[in-house]
């Protein structure tokens, strides 16, 4: 790109009275890209989009937008008209008690729009969103995805140069996402505008064009998606290896990033692909390894190899043995959690349908779905809060029709606010639930001891918990859960918030627990990244699971239902994808500069896809095979779903 | 089994102090409750007066008799102060429509020569009653003052015929003001106040500290354990009513007595012990509003809400006998105007049980009442 860039900024720095929020950062943004900015809570995202959005002053560096330096409230004004923002939260700038298009008239009529364009434009934008049929809906009764959809729309009204998306995705179930950023490609291509989108999802980097890695308000580093996995240069390794707790052991001390993902392990080789099998088995070797399979990095690989190199890695912490003393016993053959057929009717709706499975001891099961599809129920059904309409189950040995008391004593829970009292210090955190939980008194100060050993906390025993960083919130949360040694734990979105290094860190507490202590873990989530953690997942929609398998067996299902992933890179992607829905390929989706498709049979589509292309005159790099991720699952299981109840309506 | 019990016991024990730990820490309560149990109660107790005092009184004395000085120094301190001599009416206008004075006095010029010759003599007052109590006082004592003149004239005239002097049809009226023996409004004030605060931090404080729950998401987080409802929700109400009985000594001990010298003629341990079931069944209230609000600003308003007309049929504007009749029998239903009888009773009468068994009554059955709706809108809200 010779252009000047869209956005430039030089040396950069935001204070929050002593937090720095951005310390010291250039970018400079091209126009007509979508540029990603990628990092977790607290890595100075919304800060640095804000300073863009000329919303909020900065305390040294530049910021150019537009050629114009954003230095006062007058200059900023100068560019408002000319770019739209969306800041974070689902709806968050929108009015919830209008409707969609009452919302859009609204900013239509605050950004000057002329009423003769309004009509087509917002015909146009309804239409490409899909709520053209809930124009009348009140914004409150609408879904995240569409919430998120609207807010877009609402940006986009006046047609700016510039769009700023502050984390647009977050919270938002995997099929809305893809629909979110189809729509945003489209635009851009359309438009010709420019894009800056905030994201805390790794596994979105592949939507962008060009990215910058923050953490901790610096840039780790900026570029094109395909240099920025160029900085990394190495294999990753997945190996079934038992006894898996020997092998994590035996190549943590040979490997920095050592991963445990269900029955896999997941580890990062910084070699050529030809040597990492052989390595992997040489350090294996007297195991039984049952399988390696290589493929080639992620940018969350990228990321923390960065963040190693920053002297940030991850601190390996092993479990400590909890101490002596009571704990609850169950039979070790029998499932912690069996449900068979529950039901649970709300008036008329039906939010659980006839829903079944099993977690065994030592398991982590993960229950995956999108908002709504009935997670929340069951799990509210297990924990004994609700009782099923119809069905049967045990949660810990008890009948959870009519034993929730005893369920409760039984279970350990953490749900996704971490659900600690910020108001209390640490150990005054602890005592409480040690005292809900009726610990007894002797075997307090052990326990206490223990937690605060797992949850990495020595000298902080008197630390307000608002005062301690996510990570060790999150941390400290699962130590309260495990305060009566239960033989379940129940995961409510434990992670969310946090970084990538805390999260790898926090599931390798959770693998030991599973492992060493025989804890049956359920975890909800709807990251799907998240669900690669798991042994088992049932995948969720609609109240019905859809899907009940290893992560492993889900993927194979997947290939042997729709196809196996086909990555294409070739010049101009954008009219590639629509050549190739022209021809049949109608699942064509534009991830960044590449296009994605999936197939049965892969060569005859490689090849079929070249011959496509090269009638339209677009040039064809290469054409290669991408390892499904969770999120291929959920969205394909899911439109599948749809497309049959569309079918059958 | 006494494990259950013993269970329940120690619930009850770590929660309780739960809610004291985390009330200490939230700075924005505590100043509220601090603030509410002294410098409000100081400031209600000396700043609203409805007593009538040194109120201005302009005089235009046309007449410049000693008639009409004994009349217009009748007008004495502390009710009345003399401002000074105004003869000009438009002048005199403009003072009392700028507040300058409060009462105008006109004594036209024939004035001793009427009273003199025994015709009726003719005075006027004119009274700034913006303010109706203390413009009512004022023209209730001047009436008296120059009725009180005129009855003084009388006699002397009368005396000085010397006719049935001495068989005058006079009423004596030897009137004994109990309880309050200087009808002082520093007493009834301070008293009042510190109940309406009583009230409304009995409904706010455990309405706050559930509700903090609902907004921080760690209301999940209880259900899923062990704990009952009731061991959810009656720590908060024992934590507060702790809070707001400590307030209470604060005030009694530290406002009332030290500063108002109100006096504590009854029994404490009986004071105490129904101030906190009166607390304890008020904060039903509370936990009514929170199951159906989200965040602390809804707390406040709906305790607003709840508050005013408790206020105003508790008996503390109006006495029960003034008000229309619905109205009377209304407030039998506020919790509060028991509660004010009680512990007027208790603190300035002296009196026990024995006389307060109607409103204690009434107290019980109209708490008891208010806790079992909380309760039951709590309890059914996690059903």
């Amino acid at each position: 790109m010779d252009e000047t860039p869209v956005v430039r900024i030089r040396g950069l720095v935001k204070n929050y009275k002593d937090v720095h929020a951005v310390r010291g950062i250039d970018l400079d943004i091209p126009k007509g890209s979508l540029f990603g900015l990628i990092g977790s809570d607290g890595a100075g995202k919304s800060s640095t989009m804000k300073t863009v959005a000329g919303v909020m002053s900065y305390d040294a560096g530049s910021v150019n937008v537009f050629g114009n330096l954003i230095d006062s409230e007058s200059a900023a004004e100068r560019i408002k008209l000319r770019l739209g923002f969306m800041p974070q939260g689902l709806g968050q700038n929108l009015y919830p008690d209008l409707s969609i298009e009452e919302n859009i008239n609204f900013f239509a009529r605050l950004r000057l729009v002329k009423s003769e364009d309004l009509g087509e434009r917002k015909e146009k934008l309804l239409r490409m969103t899909r709520l053209d049929k809930f124009r009348d809906r009140a914004m409150k009764n609408l879904s995240g995805g569409m919430k998120q959809k609207l807010g877009l729309v609402c940006t986009l009204i006046h047609e700016p140069e510039l769009v700023i998306l502050d984390e647009p995705t977050t919270g938002v179930d995997p099929v809305s996402r893809r629909d979110f950023w189809a729509i945003l490609a489209e635009l851009l291509a359309e438009k010709g505008i420019t894009a800056l989108v905030s994201t805390a999802y790794m596994d979105e980097a592949s939507r962008f064009h060009s990215a910058a890695l923050m953490h901790h308000g610096r840039i780790l580093a900026t570029g094109e998606i395909e240099s920025l996995l160029r900085m990394a240069p190495g294999t990753v390794a997945s190996v079934a290896a038992q006894p898996q707790l020997e092998a994590l052991k035996r190549l943590r001390g040979r490997f920095e990033q050592v991963v445990a993902l269900g029955n896999y392990l997941r580890v990062f080789v910084p070699e050529q692909t030809a040597d990492a099998e052989h390595v992997v088995r040489d350090v294996l070797k007297g195991l039984d390894v049952t399988e390696v399979q290589t493929d080639t990095p992620e940018l969350e690989d990228v990321y923390v190899s960065l963040l190693e190199l920053n002297g940030e890695g991850q601190a390996v912490r092993e479990l400590p043995s909890p101490p002596e003393g009571t704990v609850i016993h169950l039979d070790p053959n029998a499932p912690v959690i069996e449900a068979v057929n529950l039901v649970r009717d709300f008036g008329a709706f039906r939010a659980v349908d006839h829903v079944s499975f099993e977690v065994r001891p030592g398991e982590i099961f993960g229950l995956l779905g999108a908002n709504g599809a009935g997670k929340t129920t069951v799990i509210k059904m297990l924990t004994g809060i609700l009782r099923p309409s119809e069905g049967a189950g045990s949660v810990a040995g008890a009948d959870m029709r009519h034993s929730g008391s005893t369920i409760k004593k039984r279970i350990g829970y953490m749900s996704q606010a971490f659900s600690l009292y910020l108001d209390l210090s640490v150990v005054e955190n602890i005592r409480l639930y040690a005292g809900i939980y009726a610990v007894p008194q002797r075997e307090i100060e052990p326990r206490l001891r223990w937690i605060v050993d797992l949850a990495g906390l020595e000298g902080m025993e008197n630390a307000l918990t608002g005062s301690l960083p996510m990570g060790l919130r999150q941390r400290l949360a699962l130590g309260c859960a495990l305060v009566h040694r239960p033989p379940i734990l129940f995961l409510d979105e434990p992670t969310s918030g946090v970084d990538p290094m805390g999260r790898r860190e926090f599931w390798d507490v959770l693998f030991r627990l599973s492992r060493q202590e025989g804890v049956g873990l359920l975890v909800t989530t709807h990251y799907m990244v998240e669900a690669e953690y798991c042994d088992r997942i049932a995948l969720m929609h609609a109240g019905k699971v859809v899907a009940y398998d290893s992560p492993a067996g889900l993927k194979a299902d997947v290939e042997k239902r729709f196809g196996q992933l086909l990555e294409i890179r070739c010049e101009n992607p954008y009219r590639a994808q629509s050549v190739l829905r022209d021809h049949g390929f109608e699942d064509a989706t534009l991830f960044g500069r590449r296009v994605q498709v999936l197939a049965r049979d892969a060569e005859a589509v490689k090849n079929d896809v070249r011959k496509v292309l090269d009638a339209a005159k677009i040039s064809v790099q290469s054409i290669g095979r991408l390892p499904l991720t969770m999120e291929n699952v959920f969205v394909q299981n899911v439109l599948d779903l749809e497309h049959k109840a569309g079918l059958a309506a | 089994m006494s494990g259950r019990f013993g269970e329940i016991l120690q619930h009850m024990r770590v929660m309780t102090l739960k809610e004291l730990l985390q009330f200490r820490r939230d700075v924005f309560l505590l100043i509220i409750v601090v603030y509410a149990f002294s410098a409000d109660i100081y400031v209600a107790g000396s700043g609203i007066e409805m007593e009538l005092k040194h109120a201005a009184l302009t005089v235009a004395d046309y007449d410049q008799s000693s008639a009409s000085r004994d009349l217009i120094y009748s007008f004495r301190e502390p009710q009345f102060k003399l401002q000074g001599m105004e003869m000009n009416a438009d002048r005199a206008m403009d003072m009392l429509d700028s507040g300058k004075t409060m009462l105008y006095l006109e004594i036209p010029a024939n004035f001793n020569k009427a009273l003199l010759s025994g015709d009726p003599a003719q005075i006027q007052l004119l009274v700034d009653t913006s303010n109706s109590v203390l413009g009512s006082l004022a023209t209730s004592y001047a009436a008296q003052i120059v009725a009180g003149y005129g009855v003084q004239r009388a006699m002397e005239r009368l005396s000085v015929a010397g006719a049935m002097g001495g068989s005058m049809p006079m009423v004596n009226s030897a009137h004994r003001v109990w309880f309050n023996p200087n009808g002082l409004d520093r007493w009834f004030v301070p008293i009042n106040e510190m109940l309406t605060m009583i009230t409304m931090l009995s409904i706010m404080l455990p309405a706050a500290a559930m509700v903090r729950e609902k907004e921080r998401g760690t209301v999940e987080q209880l259900l899923v354990s062990p704990l009952t409802p009731l061991e959810i929700m009656l720590p908060k109400v024992f934590a507060m009513t702790m809070v707001i009985l400590l307030g209470v000594t604060v005030t009694v001990y530290g406002v009332l007595g030290p500063i108002f010298h109100i006096p504590f003629r009854g029994n404490v341990f009986l004071f105490y012990t129904l101030t906190a079931i009166y607390v304890f069944s008020t904060a039903g209230f509370g936990l009514a509003i929170s199951t159906v609000v989200n965040n602390l600003a809804q707390v406040g308003l709906m305790v607003i809400m709840l508050l005013s007309p408790m206020l105003m049929l508790s008996g503390t504007f109006v006495p029960p006998e003034a008000m229309p009749t619905v109205l009377g029998y209304l407030m039998l239903l506020s919790p509060l105007h028991h509660f004010i009888e009680i512990v007027m009773g208790i603190l300035l009468k002296g009196v026990g049980l024995d006389v307060l068994w109607p409103s204690v009554l009434g107290m019980f059955l109209l708490g008891g009442a208010v806790f079992g709706f909380g309760t039951w809108r709590f309890r059914r809200q996690f059903g």
